[in-house]
């Protein structure tokens, strides 16, 4: 991690601008870009989390931090051959069908990302055939669903049935939030983990993945 | 010595002058010229262009500043909400302020066990009974999402319940122009008929649409219903700051104030001087935590403004909140700062003011809390009041007798004192202050359990006037239908 200090530094302060400089530097000097994104953008990204859930960072600065990785990521990315990026793990993530509430879908989104997970954001109200199709075509390894709405709830027992009627439900694993969400109801439904918050949706993305 | 009537001042708590909220007001209405938004209801998308709305990118419209201003004349500057007898009780306009519950609570503080848990339908009764048996408590909300009824009728069984078990006014919440349908049928049967509840109506719709600046279709589906029947309906979005809006206070107002007008346009358009209660939630979004927050200063704030904005600008009466907290049990902090909404609300003549009773930021209902935020009402009305100047108050021929009187004589032996002390003074109920030995006697009790007591009383003796059994019968009926 030492050697691309600097470039942690930048991202946890969010300042664009020195991260982009530092990944260029470490380009040139012939870094591998595998290690650039390990030990210095994830590394960064991980601490950031670390900040974050003992409260010595506010969502705002976090949310730049995660910008930040981003856009060092425009940099690095189109050096990875097909393929060879090897991120975290493929999430489909959207709200459920009739939920037009995105707010908290798209900071999990956000933190995720920044987190080192590939996101296919589909959006709000998407139908259990939308996510299931999506799960499908990215051969996606966690699929999320945000209801903000009781009357919405029910539409994430329909995808979850739409995964399973579609044969794919054992290639996923299913994380249900919102506000109206509980533990139980998660377990209701047979979704593998329920996540209060965008913080904690990330442990138990990686959890659920097995991931450290 | 001759003294004319003193009126009594009452105090009042200003947070804006009347330059910022000038200009609040027009970024409002540039955002709607402007930016524009987005509708999702076809009807109400056509009605808006007809009128002179330019459409653009589908269902995207710009609004000229004449329409808000159409609106805000048509629109009654006062709002009666009976009770379910047929008696105004309350009577939103210029300086009247009712307190009530909030709805859709996922979980609840049990009253026996103090555990938090899942609500069922009979919390909901339960909340409605302690509702009605609150003197300062003016209107009932669900206070919960009950677990226990089919979700797709959740908000048909919920309102049923409250009306078997209060007879307060209550404010509502539906999912679209099908429930809302059910629950105006039900709401008729209870005061006898569709045109009795028109002009006596004992409900208000709360619906919402979202910040920032999108107009969904079932939320449309049910402002036209309402506009059309004369139902009182408010229309606040989440434009919390940080959150559905920009961090900036006055952002955040501009854009849930364009938001409420864009409402209330189509509201008029739907119906033309339909009751429409005014004013847009305007919290916090927690910058650690993400939550929107129920107890914080931002919000008092907001709706402070937005009485000023009122008195200087729409003239319409305000939706507010007061008596919630972000605490998880009822603590310290709870008090602290449902007292801190509840008395600036009052200060600030906000005239619908929903939330009390809430916890964790809106997803625990108490009965305690409730229960305490009775008091607290009191004694901020008692504040309100002000301090009468007259004569009799003065007291002068009392200081004279006590003064001058034999020794040994007191105030408190006085007939001023006895004649008076009623009305002069706050009485407490629940607010302890009893000597150390008396207090540790009666088990050194915390306002929490006194609450708790006072609450499970109010639930055993309170008797809510039942409704005639044929009503109850069509009710169920109803709800038997799906």
């Amino acid at each position: 991690m030492s050697e691309f200090k600097a470039l942690s530094e930048a991202v946890i302060k969010g300042d664009i601008q020195s991260a982009v400089a530092e990944t260029q530097t470490a380009l040139d000097a012939g870094a591998k870009v595998q290690d650039i994104l390990d030990n210095g953008l994830i590394a960064a990204m991980d601490e950031v989390g670390e900040k974050f859930s003992t409260g010595q960072m506010f969502v705002p600065q976090m949310l730049r931090s995660a910008k930040t990785m981003q856009e060092c990521m425009k940099l690095i990315k189109p050096l990875f051959q097909e393929g060879e990026l090897a991120g975290k793990g493929k999430v489909v993530i959207g709200t459920v069908r009739q939920d037009l509430h995105d707010i908290g879908k798209n900071l999990v989104a956000m933190m995720m990302e920044g987190a080192g997970f590939t996101i296919t954001d589909l959006g709000v109200d998407v139908s259990p055939e939308t996510f299931t199709q999506k799960a499908k075509e990215v051969g996606a390894d966690i699929v999320a669903m945000s209801a903000l709405l009781s009357t919405t709830m029910p539409a994430m027992r329909k995808t979850i049935e739409a995964l399973q009627d579609a044969g794919i439900r054992d290639n996923v694993k299913v994380m249900v939030g919102g506000a109206p969400v509980t533990e139980n109801f998660a377990r209701e439904i047979k979704a593998d983990s329920y996540a209060p918050d965008a913080g904690s949706a990330v442990i138990v993305a990686k959890k659920l993945l097995g991931i450290s | 010595m001759e003294r004319l009537d003193i009126p009594t001042f009452q105090p009042r708590l200003r947070v804006l002058n009347r330059e910022q909220g000038l200009a609040i007001h027009e970024a409002a209405l540039e955002i709607l010229e402007k930016t524009g938004f987005k509708m999702e209801h076809p009807r109400a998308l056509k009605m808006l262009a007809d009128k002179g709305c330019e459409v653009f990118d589908g269902n995207w419209l710009r609004m000229p500043p004449h329409l808000v201003e159409e609106a805000l004349k048509s629109a009654p500057k006062d709002i009666g909400l009976y009770d379910q007898k047929g008696a105004k009780t309350m009577h939103l306009s210029g300086e009247n302020s009712f307190y009530g519950t909030g709805s859709d609570a996922t979980f609840t503080q049990d009253v026996d066990t103090g555990e938090r848990r899942r609500t069922v339908l009979e919390d909901v009764g339960n909340f409605a009974t302690l509702v009605d048996g609150l003197e300062n408590i003016d209107f009932a909300m669900s206070m919960a999402n009950p677990e226990d009824v089919p979700i797709d009728y959740i908000y048909i069984y919920v309102f049923a319940e409250m009306v078997k078990k209060s007879n307060k006014p209550i404010v509502f919440i539906a999912d679209s122009g099908r429930d809302i349908a059910k629950i105006h049928e039900i709401a008729s049967l209870v005061v006898g008929g569709e045109e009795e509840l028109k002009s006596r109506p004992f409900i208000l719709n709360y619906s919402e649409a979202i910040s920032p600046l999108r107009f969904p279709e079932n939320v449309m589906e049910k402002l036209i219903f309402c506009a059309q029947k004369k139902i009182p309906i408010c229309l606040p979005s989440g434009s919390n700051a940080g959150g559905g809006a920009p961090v900036t206070l006055a952002g955040a107002m501009a854009l849930g104030i364009a938001e409420n007008l864009v409402g209330l346009v189509v509201h008029q358009l739907a119906g033309e001087g339909s009751p429409f209660l005014f004013g847009p939630n305007v919290s916090a979004l927690d910058m650690k935590s993400s939550v929107v927050c129920y107890g914080c200063p931002e919000w008092s704030l907001t709706q402070s403004a937005l009485a000023d904005m009122r008195d200087e600008i729409y003239g319409i009466p305000i939706w507010a909140f007061a008596g919630a907290s972000d605490s998880k049990v009822m603590d310290a902090q709870a008090g602290a700062e449902a007292m801190f909404s509840i008395i600036t609300a009052l200060l600030s003549r906000a005239n619908l003011i929903h939330d009390v009773g809430f916890l964790e930021y809106g997803s625990t209902s108490s009965l305690e809390m409730i229960t305490m935020a009775n008091e607290l009402i009191a004694m901020s009305r008692f504040y309100l009041k002000g301090i009468p100047v007259n004569e009799g108050t003065l007291a002068l021929e009392a200081i004279e007798r006590v003064g001058r009187g034999s020794p040994g004589s007191i105030f408190l032996m006085d007939d001023h004192t006895y004649d008076h002390f009623m009305e002069s003074l706050f009485l407490p109920k629940l607010i302890d202050r009893s000597r150390y030995d008396a207090w540790e006697k009666e088990g050194a009790l915390h306002l929490y359990d006194r609450c708790n007591r006072e609450a499970k009383r109010i639930l055993a003796e309170h008797e809510v006037d039942p409704k005639p059994d044929g009503v109850l019968k069509e009710i169920d009926q109803i709800l038997k239908g799906g």
